[in-house]
């Protein structure tokens, strides 16, 4: 077999990742595998860890992959970069009324960041990782991210930030595959997670209660209370106990008692106001981004596709330069704009870049 | 004796015998025909008394060993840890229960987990904890001590040697003074048996653990010496075993091949004085062929196994995953902390930076390591050390500093 290089396969212990390094090991690839430990798991109990990425079994399955497909594992303790990185912008977020996607950063700055430094380190040619996206040659021959064959599982709205330069280093071997097929391989190969449920919400909130999350994380000082208000009429409809609780068109545990459906509009972090009013108000065209970053040349006024949100369709808009990013300006009008999210950018389904929604 | 043709079976080199020592080719001999005796010792039937009788000729050999008096000093458990738990922990229970009046308990500032955190726990029921410094060059302070010694101290525990340094302390005047106060004086000696010679008696000490795994037998099995006299409560209570000091059907297999090591220790000083010339060989040739190296206590009476290396901005972590690819097994901090890269206690303790403890490099040499693995490790770290460096000279003129 023709050797192909040394690659670094970061292990979340989930299926992907680990069918990602099945198939270098495949290919040919010298493979090293890691996990971050970005988390100290120490202090939860085994039912706390089960199920959530990169908790300790997580840990301890991946290293069951890499011993079974016979490759160097380590463990990389993260923890200090994650919490600075991604755990407090991420409180910083919902303190600010804005509604963050921690993901997002733990691609910048640990994914593609610290486990480049690594790769570098460890003399490998390649960092891997488990993304349903895809890196394919443009007709000009560069390589680019394309968004993965599984349109449901693609990743690529959590990849805007990866540096341009990076890219023909960064190897993501199962993002021309269903989720399906990556599961049968698991299956096939008898790899221990192969059954694993797939890892959903964010890593460090077990069950998904951010408030409650947020809550335990920061100083009571500053989750403050605040009034909930009615949009236009500015009608007090009662309190709330922090706007951490609250994003934008939210519907669900308002805890209001109205003969209308309201929904969550704007959240103003400096009088701690959550307005909420009729759906129709959700949509708007147009809006800021700031820290964009791009992977490809857009011209003003070019028609591409812009995602708001994982799980977003993407929708025809168009990019004006500010002074900060781009003003987004859709063809038709968007439903929640949520501050906080990123706006992600699309030539069909070549990935352009993105930017931050202020 | 020590099997010496594993080296050849592998290509991986093992420079990390502080951790752990591969078991020695007499051992896996005599553990096996152990398994036959496959009886209770506490059975008072046929079945039992053979493994009784071997019970008590390994009591003997292991006292012996360790120069205790008596074979009933010895009381067999786990493995160091639980050896140094149940000295700290069952010596302030036993005179918490005889109502002592001495309460202060004292114990160095670069002791292994397991007595650190024996500490911590009768500090929560009510022990005074002091604390006697240990200096970055490996000296304990032998002032500060004699300050700390009260009629109140009822016991001190100061490790025989470090086991990331290989820092010998004065535990033979050390516990003459704590005697000369009244109080019991305990030696986690886990990382000096077989390295240098190490006797109880001649040490003078009530309390001295060790632990069979770091000498070339099973792991599972240490002994806690318990000089006659001395009263601990027991932390494992059961039928009976070890006089009440430790209850458990005893792991016999385990016990067999620590006594079986006697065997090794008659060679300890033929072995020990070579590894002793090749670890001044290993630091003579670091110390010239890399730049910035510093190391730790090098001056201080050591292991003559151990080297404890300072290598200036370069992670331990990444520096230990590299020498692993190329098939060199050393660690960096703590082995007890793998997979955990916060910089050992010990080393902070010692006044070492937090940034030079995330650099060390800790290297333990054993009976089986040859010169030529010592010189391909060399060449090799040399290597690592250069490119890493130069990873971070690049990202540090990337980000302009």
């Amino acid at each position: 077999m023709e050797y192909k290089g040394r690659v670094l396969v970061a292990m979340s212990g989930g299926v992907d990742s680990s069918v990602a390094a099945l198939l270098l090991k495949e290919q040919g690839y010298d493979v090293v595998g890691v996990t971050m430990q970005v988390w100290d798991y120490s202090e939860c109990d085994i039912e706390e860890g089960a199920g959530t990425c990169c908790s300790s079994i997580d840990v301890d399955d991946a290293r069951a992959v890499a011993d079974k497909l016979k490759f160097p594992f380590y463990v990389l303790n993260c923890e200090d970069k994650f919490h600075a990185k991604v755990i407090t912008p991420f409180l910083n977020d919902y303190i600010h009324g804005r509604t963050p996607s921690p993901c997002v950063n733990c691609n910048t700055y640990l994914k593609f960041d610290h486990l480049i430094r690594k790769m570098r380190e460890l003399e490998c040619d390649y960092l891997a990782t488990g993304h349903y996206a895809q890196i394919l040659k443009n007709e000009a021959g560069r390589n680019v991210i394309v968004a993965s064959f599984d349109d449901w599982k693609d990743q690529t709205y959590f990849l805007f930030t990866i540096e341009r330069n990076i890219i023909d280093r960064i190897l993501f071997p199962i993002g021309h595959m269903k989720k399906e097929v990556v599961r049968a391989l698991a299956i096939e190969h008898g790899l221990i997670n192969a059954r694993k449920k797939d890892s959903t919400g964010i890593c460090f909130v077990g069950n998904g209660d951010y408030a409650n999350f947020v809550k335990a994380n920061v100083d009571a000082d500053l989750l403050k209370p605040g009034l909930i208000r009615k949009y236009p009429d500015g009608e007090a409809l009662g309190p709330h106990s922090g706007i951490h609780g609250f994003t934008y068109g939210q519907r669900k545990g308002l805890g209001l008692n109205h003969h209308e459906p309201l929904f969550v509009l704007k959240i103003d972090p400096v009088t701690h106001t959550v307005w909420v009013g009729e759906e129709k108000h959700l949509y708007t065209s147009e809006f800021e981004t700031a820290e964009c970053n791009l992977l490809d040349q857009i011209v003003p006024g070019e028609n591409i596709k812009v995602r708001i949100r994982h799980h977003h369709p993407g929708a025809g808009a168009k990019l004006f330069p500010t002074e900060k990013g781009f003003r987004v300006r859709f063809d038709e009008p968007q439903r929640a704009i949520t501050p906080g999210q990123a706006a992600v950018f699309y030539r069909e389904n070549q990935l352009l870049g993105g930017g931050w929604i202020v | 004796m020590i099997d010496q043709s594993t080296e050849h079976h592998n290509e991986h080199v093992y420079l990390d015998y502080n951790a752990t020592t591969p078991v020695s080719e007499i051992v896996r001999k005599h553990v096996m025909e152990s398994l036959e005796n496959w009886g209770n010792p506490s059975s008072i039937h046929w079945y039992g008394r053979g493994p009784k009788n071997l019970l008590r000729d390994s009591r003997a050999r292991v006292g012996h060993m360790i120069g205790a008096e008596s074979p009933l000093e010895v009381v067999f458990t786990s493995g160091g840890s639980e050896s140094n738990s149940l000295a700290v922990v069952g010596t302030f229970e036993a005179m918490t229960r005889n109502q002592n009046p001495r309460n202060i308990y004292i114990r160095s500032a670069v002791e292994h987990p397991s007595v650190i955190k024996a500490f911590n726990s009768i500090e929560e029921k009510g022990a005074v904890v002091k604390v006697i410094p240990v200096s970055r060059t490996g000296e304990i302070d032998l002032v500060r001590y004699r300050e700390l010694l009260t009629p109140e101290v009822a016991l001190v525990s100061v490790m025989f040697a470090n086991n990331e340094t290989g820092a010998i302390f004065p535990i033979k005047k050390m516990s003459k003074l704590a005697h000369d106060e009244g109080a019991l004086f305990h030696t986690d000696s886990v990382q000096g048996l077989g390295k240098v010679p190490l006797k109880v008696e001649h040490l003078g000490v009530d309390l001295a653990s060790f632990s069979a795994h770091k000498f070339y037998a099973l792991k599972g099995c240490g002994v806690l010496y318990v000089k006659r006299g001395t009263i601990l409560e027991p932390q494992i209570y059961g039928g009976g075993q070890e006089r009440g000091r430790r209850g458990g059907t005893e792991n016999l297999m385990g016990i067999v091949s620590l006594a079986i090591t006697d065997g090794l220790l008659k060679h300890s000083d033929e072995y020990c004085g070579k590894v002793l010339s090749l670890r001044i060989y290993l630091e003579e040739k670091v110390l010239k062929d890399i730049p910035n190296v510093e190391v730790i206590a090098k001056d201080a009476k050591r292991l003559p196994n151990t080297s404890c290396f300072i290598l200036d901005r370069v992670s331990g972590e990444t520096l230990l995953m590299n020498l692993d690819l190329k098939g060199f097994s050393v660690s960096t901090g703590s082995a007890c902390s793998s997979g955990n890269p916060e910089p050992s206690a010990a080393l902070l303790a010692m006044g070492i930076k937090h940034s030079e403890a995330q650099s060390t490099l800790r290297v333990s040499l054993g009976w089986l390591t040859s010169k030529s693995e010592i010189d391909r490790f060399v060449k090799t770290l040399a290597q690592v050390v250069t490119r890493l460096r130069q990873i971070d000279d690049e990202a540090m003129a990337e980000y302009g500093i």
